[in-house]
């Protein structure tokens, strides 16, 4: 009973990593600009591994190995969000304006003027 | 010993520590040859690089040791609010009804690893992505923005996860 009980909690963990990979594939080809591709990408991308991580930690056989996947899970919540926020950077220091709706634009002034 | 001496042992034997710790749970077996390859390995790695993983300007055991179950319920939070901003992110995929702006504010935490480990749950949590961190001011792109002050943004964007870091760290 406890074993049919693991495997479908894993097997919603792991249809929710499929959902939110496919939706965070979609957002990187559907957004115009640098930084909302990498808002969709990093974000729905950490949490489509991070659901496979909670998955494999549900269906874990022994202590030893859920401690391993605890500490993986600890070392990719560090990592993601600095890749994410090197690539940013780079696209924030090399002057490329962020996109705006076309019913919020402004003319005559850019966020970068405030710094 | 004077006090410079002490705090570099101090540093020294933490990294060494966290070494260890990590190889016993990495490689799961007490066999002798193991436990002392492990121990050889980890004291000279730790004293090649105790300078990287404990800067020397800490001020102080307190700046960077977070309080373990304080740190347990701030993942927790930490995992919530990725669920509830994925699920944001994906509604805002398909309708495409989105607001990206750039936003300034600063942070009230004192500790750099607070501040770094603030700006790193800020580019996980609510569709933002932190562009830059100088000392106390945070550049932030905000895929949902309704505001352009500062405060009430960083108010957002932020929200409880600087007050609950504040408990981690000091």
């Amino acid at each position: 009973m406890i074993e049919i009980g693991r495997n479908i909690f894993a097997l919603i963990a792991f249809g929710s990593a499929v959902i939110f990979g496919i939706g965070g594939i979609i957002g990187l080809f559907r957004f115009p600009d640098a930084y909302s591709r990498l808002q969709a990408g990093a974000l729905c991308g950490t949490t489509a591994v991070i659901s496979i991580f909670i998955g494999s930690l549900i269906l874990a056989p022994t202590w030893a190995i859920a401690a391993r996947i605890i500490l993986l899970l600890f070392f990719f919540l560090v990592s993601s969000p600095t890749g994410a926020h090197i690539v940013a950077r780079f696209a924030w220091n090399s002057d490329i304006q962020p996109w705006r709706p076309a019913d919020q634009r402004r003319t005559g002034s850019d966020d970068r003027s405030k710094e | 010993m004077d006090a410079k001496k002490i705090w570099h042992l101090i540093r020294f034997l933490i990294t060494a520590v966290a070494m260890y710790a990590v190889w016993l749970l990495f490689s799961a077996s007490f066999q002798p040859y193991s436990l002392i390859a492990g121990l050889i390995g980890s004291l000279l790695i730790s004293a090649l690089t105790y300078q990287e993983f404990i800067a020397e300007h800490e001020a102080s055991l307190g700046s960077f040791m977070p309080r373990p179950i304080q740190l347990i319920v701030f993942l927790f939070i930490l995992m919530f609010y990725l669920y509830q901003s994925s699920i944001k992110m994906l509604g805002a995929v398909f309708h495409g009804r989105v607001n990206p702006r750039i936003v300034h504010f600063r942070t009230r935490l004192r500790s750099d690893l607070a501040r770094m480990v603030l700006s790193n749950s800020i580019t996980l949590t609510p569709g933002t992505i932190t562009l830059d961190l100088n000392d106390d001011h945070l550049t932030v792109h905000w895929f949902f923005c309704n505001t352009s002050h500062a405060k009430v943004a960083g108010e957002a964007v932020k929200g409880r996860m600087e007050q609950h870091l504040k408990r981690v760290w000091l």
